[in-house]
C-alpha cells in the first residue's frame, strides 16, 4: 500500500442510478476522497471482499440486493467491517431509519443530499479512522 | 453541459425504454411481478436521480408515477389500460422534457402545466392529490399558524393593523423570507427581480448587514441582503416563483392569531440581531446537527433489541459515536466499551446543552485536503468503477473515431497512389514494391481497426423495433383493430447509422399495413380468418446487408386495381395496363405520387407515400421489395447494407473526371470491340451470354465533353440496377476503393444524379452516383 | 448602455444587470458627492441595489417604474414611504 492510498479515506458509494454515483463520486472525490462504485448491493459487497472501504455511502432500493440486505452482508461474518456506513434514500417514510439502523447503518439521509453535507458527514465520520480501525 | 447532466440525460433514457417496454409487456401479463418491479425500479430510479437536478415537475410527476406502480407491486391496486395509458403517458411527456434538457439545460416553462392533469390521473386511482410537496422532495417548508422569529423585520403597527384586518376576514396572508446565498450572483441569481414577480406584493422589507463592510473590502459580488415579504399570493404560486432557490426560503401563512401572539409573546427581533452573523456560524451548526444524527442514529441502534451486541456491530457503533464526539469538540476514549457505556456516553453527548465550537482543523478539513491532494489526482486514478464493465460513450465520440477510421484509409488509399508514382514517374519498381508492402501492412491494421470500430457502432435492431409494440397498440386502439404483432431477429445486430435510417421507413410501412392492409376483425372472420391479424417484424443478417420484412396476413395488395389507380394517375400507359403482371402491378405502388387509399387517412396519409420509402431506403444503399397475395396479406422486404459508414466504390472515369459507382451494384466490366455494338429502338445495346443489355453513355447523361475514338474498343461497365442490367459506356476504369461517404452539400446538394461526396487519397474530391438518378436522367435525355 | 457615468453624476436607465454592477460600484468608490438619477431605471440588479444602500448617493430623480418607486425608492433614504428598518448606519 503507498502512503497515498493510506491517507486518502476510501469510499464505496453504491447505488443503481449511474447519475447519483456519479454525484456523489465526484463530490466525495473533490474532497479528497479515494471513491470507488458499485451499482448495487451484490456488487458492493464483492467489491468489500477485495478492498477495505473506510466508508460506505449506500443507497436503499436497488436491484440484485437492496441497500439493507448489503448492509447486513457487511455487517455479517462474510465481509465483518466496522467501518461507518450512511444509508440514503429518496424514501422518507416511518420506520425505514430504524430498519438502516437495524441492517447496521450509522446514519440514514434522505436524497438529495446537498453535496457539503454529504462531505461534511463524510468527512466526519472518517475523522478518526485509524484509532477505530 | 455538465457531465452531471449529460450521465443524467444517458441514463433516463434507458430508464424510459425499459419503462415503456415494461408498461406494454404487463398488459399482456397482467400483474406478472417482475414486470411491475421492473417499471417501478425504473421509476423509482428516475425519480432519485431527477431530484439532483433543479426539475421539481419532473421529481413530482415521477413520484406520482412511482406511487401508483408501488401500489401495483404491493397488490393493492391491478393495472388497467387507463392507468397504462397515463403512465405511457407521463413518461411520454418526460422524454420531451428531457429533449429540452438537452438543448437548453433546463425543463420547458410549461412543464408545471402539462404535469398537473396527469399527476392528478396518476394519483386519483390512490385516492386523490398528495398534499404539498413531500419531504423528500425537499421543498419549502410550509408551516402554519406558528410565526416565525423573522416576523420581528416587520413593523409592529403594520403588523397590527394586518392582524386586525385579517380578523374582520377571517384570511391568511403568506409571508416570505428569502436569504439569498452570499454566493448567488454567480448563479445569475437577483433576489430582487425575484422579489419583484411575487404577485399581490403587499409589503417588502429589505434586510441589510448589521455592520456593511467598509468599501475597500466590500465585495460587490457577495450578496449581503436578505427579505422579508409579506403578499397574498398562494404558497403554491410562491413556491413555483422560488423553485429555484427552494433552499433559500422559508414560507409561512399566517391568520390574525399567529400574528398577535407574535406580537404579544416573543421578544421581536431588532437590529442588534446581526444578520450576517447567520452565515458563519452555520457552518459549525451544520457540523452539530450532522454530528447528533449520527448520536441519534446510534442511540435507535443501542437500544434496539440484539442489534448491537459486540463484533463488527459493536466496533462500527464505537467509531460512529467516536467520530461524532470528535466533531462537537468533546473527544471521549470509548476503546473497549460496550453497549452499556456507549448508550451513556450517546446520552451524555447529546445533553451538552450548546455543542461546543468545533475544532478548525474539523471544519476546515475537506478544504485542506482539497488544495493537498489535488496534484495527486490524475486521469488514471484508480478510483472509479468496481463493479460495471460497461462503458457509456458519447456517441459523438464513436463518430469521430470513424471519421478518423475515415481519414486512415484515405491516408493510406494515398500510398497506392504513391506507389504508382514511384515506378511511374521516377521509375522505381523497387521502391514501388516496397511502398505496396507498407500499404498491404497498413491497409490490414486499418481494416481491423475499421471493423473494431464499426463494431462499437453496431446496435441491436431491437433498437428499431422498439417503439412498435407502442406504435402498434396505440394504432390499432384507434382504428379499432386486434393485432398482434410478432417480433424476430430483434438480435440481429447494425450499424447505429442504419437502425436510425430504418426507422421512419419502418414507421411507415407498419402505419400503412394497419391501416390498409390489415382488416377489421368482422371482415376478417367473414373471410375465414382469425379475428386478430398478424404483423411480423423480422431481420435477418445476409453477408454485409441486413434485411427486415415486414408482413401482415390482411387484404393485402389488390394488383388490378392498383393498376387502374395508376393508370388513371397517369403512371402507366394503356398497353401497361393491359400486359403488366401482378408482381409488377404490386411494385407500382413505390411510384412517386401512387396512394393506394382513396382517401388520405390520418393515420398514414401523411402525405408520404411509398415512394418516400424506397427513396430513403435506396439512399442508404438498400433496396425494398414488395409482394403480395390478394386476400392474404403482404409482405416488404427491406434489405440494407449492415454498416454504411465505408462503402466500396469502383472509380471509373469519362473526359477525364473521375466517378465512384457502389461496389454492389457492378455486376462486371467488359471491353467490347466498337463492331459487337448494337442499335435496338435508338438504344444502344451490347449482347452479353445471350441477353440485350442496354448501354447509356455515361458522358453523354452528364452532360460532358467526350466521345469514344474511332474503332476503340467501348469500355462499359456493367451494373444491376432494381435487377435490371445496364451498361454505362465509360472513358476508363480505375481501382476499387473504400471510401466515407458524405452527403452532398452547397450547391451540389440539389444534384440527384450524385448521392455524395468521397475524399480520395490523392486529394481530390470524388462524386459518387447515384445510378438511379442517372438512369432517370439518361431515359430523360434519351 | 444602461448606465451613463459621469464626474459627480449618473444615470441608471433600464435593465441594470449584474454585468453593470462591478462598474457602478467602482464609481460610488470614486466619485465625491455622488448622486444618482433612477428616472429611467427599470430594474436594478440586487448587487445593485446594495451598492447603493452602502454607498448611500443622493437620489437625483425618483424611478417611473412602479415596484422601484414604492418599494426601492424609501430605501434609499428618500421619503416617499414608511422607513424600512435597516441595519446600522454606514459608514
Amino acid at each position: 500500500m503507498t502512503s497515498d492510498t493510506a491517507t486518502r479515506a476510501r469510499v464505496l458509494v453504491v447505488d443503481d442510478a449511474a447519475t447519483v454515483r456519479l454525484y456523489h463520486n465526484s463530490l466525495l472525490s473533490e474532497a479528497g476522497f479515494e471513491v470507488s462504485e458499485a451499482a448495487n448491493g451484490l456488487e458492493a459487497v464483492e467489491a468489500s471482499l477485495s478492498a477495505e472501504f473506510d466508508l460506505y455511502v449506500v443507497d436503499v432500493n436497488m436491484p440484485k440486493m437492496n441497500g439493507y440486505t448489503c448492509v447486513e452482508t457487511l455487517r455479517s461474518e462474510t465481509v465483518g467491517t466496522a467501518a461507518p456506513v450512511v444509508m440514503i434514500s429518496t424514501e422518507d417514510r416511518p420506520g425505514d431509519a430504524d430498519r438502516a439502523y437495524q441492517a447496521g447503518a450509522n446514519l440514514y439521509l434522505v436524497k438529495p443530499v446537498a453535496g457539503d453535507r454529504l462531505v461534511r458527514v463524510a468527512t466526519m465520520l472518517t475523522a478518526g479512522r485509524e484509532e477505530a480501525a | 453541459m455538465n457531465p452531471l447532466l449529460s450521465q443524467f440525460l444517458a441514463e433516463a433514457n434507458d430508464l424510459l425504454a425499459s419503462v415503456d417496454e415494461g408498461l406494454l409487456q404487463l398488459e399482456r401479463v397482467p400483474g406478472d411481478p417482475e414486470l411491475v418491479n421492473e417499471v417501478f425500479r425504473a421509476a423509482h430510479t428516475f425519480k432519485g436521480s431527477s431530484g439532483l437536478f433543479d426539475f421539481p415537475e419532473l421529481t413530482r410527476l415521477t413520484h406520482a408515477a412511482e406511487d401508483l406502480l408501488d401500489q401495483v407491486r404491493g397488490g393493492r391496486l391491478a393495472l388497467d389500460s387507463g392507468m397504462t395509458d397515463d403512465l405511457l403517458a407521463a413518461f411520454d411527456l418526460i422524454r420531451g422534457w428531457l429533449a429540452h434538457v438537452t438543448a437548453h439545460e433546463r425543463l420547458p416553462a410549461s412543464a408545471g402545466n402539462d404535469a398537473a392533469g396527469l399527476i392528478t390521473r396518476l394519483r386519483a386511482p390512490l385516492g386523490g392529490e398528495e398534499a404539498g410537496p413531500t419531504s423528500a422532495s425537499a421543498g419549502p417548508a410550509r408551516v402554519i399558524s406558528a410565526a416565525p422569529q423573522w416576523l420581528a423585520w416587520f413593523d409592529a403597527e403594520w403588523l397590527t393593523e394586518t392582524a386586525g384586518w385579517l380578523a374582520t376576514t377571517a384570511s391568511t396572508l403568506r409571508f416570505v423570507w428569502y436569504t439569498p446565498d452570499t454566493d448567488c450572483f454567480f448563479r445569475a441569481e437577483d433576489p430582487l427581480h425575484l422579489i419583484r414577480q411575487v404577485p399581490a406584493l403587499d409589503k417588502l422589507n429589505v434586510v441589510q448587514p448589521q455592520t456593511w463592510p467598509t468599501p475597500e473590502e466590500y465585495d460587490e459580488y457577495a450578496c449581503l441582503l436578505s427579505f422579508a415579504v409579506a403578499t397574498r399570493a398562494a404558497v403554491g404560486e410562491l413556491e413555483y416563483l422560488f423553485r429555484y432557490v427552494p433552499d433559500q426560503i422559508e414560507i409561512v401563512e399566517l391568520d390574525a392569531d399567529a400574528i398577535t401572539r407574535h406580537l404579544s409573546g416573543e421578544p421581536p427581533l431588532h437590529v442588534e440581531e446581526p444578520v450576517t452573523a447567520a452565515f458563519v456560524p452555520m457552518i459549525d451548526s451544520e457540523l452539530a446537527a450532522d454530528a447528533r444524527a449520527v448520536l441519534h442514529a446510534a442511540h435507535r441502534a443501542l437500544t434496539m433489541e440484539g442489534v448491537v451486541t459486540e463484533g463488527t456491530r459493536l466496533r462500527s457503533v464505537r467509531h460512529a459515536v467516536t467520530a461524532a464526539a470528535g466533531a462537537l469538540g468533546v473527544p471521549v476514549a470509548l476503546a473497549e466499551a460496550g453497549p452499556a457505556e456507549l448508550i451513556e456516553a450517546v446520552v451524555r453527548l447529546a445533553g451538552e446543552a450548546a455543542p461546543a465550537p468545533v475544532p478548525a482543523a474539523v471544519a476546515v478539513e475537506p478544504v485542506e485536503r482539497r488544495e493537498e491532494r489535488a496534484d495527486e489526482r490524475r486521469a488514471d486514478d484508480p478510483g472509479g468503477q468496481v463493479g460495471t464493465r460497461v462503458l457509456k460513450v458519447d456517441q459523438e465520440k464513436v463518430d469521430r473515431l470513424m471519421e478518423l477510421v475515415g481519414e486512415l484509409n484515405v491516408a493510406k488509399n494515398g500510398l497506392t497512389f504513391l506507389a504508382d508514382a514511384a515506378e511511374e514517374e521516377f521509375g522505381s519498381r523497387v521502391l514501388s514494391r516496397r511502398i505496396k508492402d507498407q500499404y498491404a501492412g497498413l491497409h490490414r491494421i486499418a481494416e481491423e481497426l475499421q471493423a473494431a470500430v464499426m463494431d462499437v457502432r453496431m446496435l441491436p435492431l431491437s433498437v428499431a423495433f422498439g417503439r412498435f409494440p407502442r406504435l402498434v397498440r396505440d394504432l390499432s386502439r384507434r382504428l379499432g383493430k386486434t393485432i398482434e404483432l410478432v417480433t424476430e431477429g430483434e438480435d440481429t445486430m447494425a450499424d447505429k447509422d442504419v437502425i436510425e435510417a430504418l426507422g421512419d421507413p419502418l414507421v411507415h410501412l407498419v402505419r400503412n399495413s394497419l391501416d390498409h392492409g390489415i382488416e377489421p376483425s368482422d371482415e376478417r372472420v367473414a373471410a375465414g380468418k382469425a379475428p386478430a391479424a398478424r404483423l411480423t417484424l423480422a431481420a435477418v443478417a445476409d453477408g454485409d446487408a441486413v434485411i427486415v420484412e415486414v408482413s401482415d396476413d390482411g387484404r393485402g395488395v389488390d394488383p388490378e386495381r392498383v393498376k387502374r389507380k395508376a393508370y388513371e394517375k397517369g403512371l402507366i400507359s394503356e398497353e401497361e395496363l393491359e400486359t403488366l403482371s401482378d408482381s409488377e402491378a404490386v411494385d407500382l405502388v413505390f411510384r412517386p405520387g401512387f396512394s393506394t387509399a382513396d382517401q388520405v387517412s390520418d393515420l398514414s396519409g401523411r402525405g408520404v407515400g411509398m415512394d418516400a420509402v424506397r427513396a430513403s431506403v435506396e439512399k442508404l444503399g438498400g433496396a425494398v421489395t414488395m409482394k403480395s397475395k390478394f386476400g392474404q396479406g403482404t409482405y416488404t422486404r427491406l434489405r440494407l447494407p449492415l454498416s454504411m459508414a465505408v462503402t466500396q466504390v469502383m472509380v471509373v472515369s469519362v473526359s477525364g473526371q473521375r466517378f465512384g459507382i457502389p461496389v454492389d451494384l457492378v455486376v462486371e466490366t467488359v471491353r467490347v470491340p466498337v463492331a459487337e455494338m448494337g442499335r435496338v429502338l435508338h438504344q444502344d445495346v451490347v449482347m452479353m451470354r445471350g441477353e440485350v443489355v442496354p448501354v447509356i453513355d455515361l458522358a453523354r447523361v452528364l452532360d460532358m465533353p467526350w466521345a469514344p475514338g474511332e474503332g476503340e474498343d467501348r469500355r462499359i461497365l456493367v451494373v444491376s440496377v432494381n435487377g435490371q442490367r445496364i451498361g454505362l459506356l465509360v472513358e476508363a476504369f480505375h481501382r476499387e476503393v473504400d471510401v466515407i461517404l458524405k452527403p452532398m452539400e452547397g450547391l451540389l446538394a440539389y444534384a440527384d444524379e450524385f448521392s455524395g461526396t468521397a475524399l480520395l487519397g490523392d486529394g481530390l474530391v470524388l462524386l459518387v452516383l447515384n445510378m438511379k438518378e442517372v438512369l432517370g436522367l439518361a431515359a430523360r435525355v434519351a | 448602455m444602461p448606465l451613463e457615468l459621469h464626474e459627480e453624476t449618473a444615470n441608471l436607465i433600464g435593465v441594470v444587470t449584474v454585468d453593470e454592477v462591478e462598474q457602478l460600484t467602482g464609481w460610488l468608490r470614486t466619485a465625491k458627492r455622488p448622486k444618482v438619477g433612477l428616472r429611467r431605471c427599470n430594474h436594478l440588479h440586487t448587487g445593485a441595489l446594495q451598492a447603493l444602500l452602502l454607498f448611500r448617493p443622493k437620489i437625483s430623480s425618483a424611478p417611473s417604474d412602479a415596484f422601484l418607486a414604492t418599494q426601492v425608492l424609501p430605501l434609499l433614504g428618500v421619503s416617499g414611504g414608511p422607513a424600512n428598518k435597516q441595519g446600522s448606519d454606514p459608514p
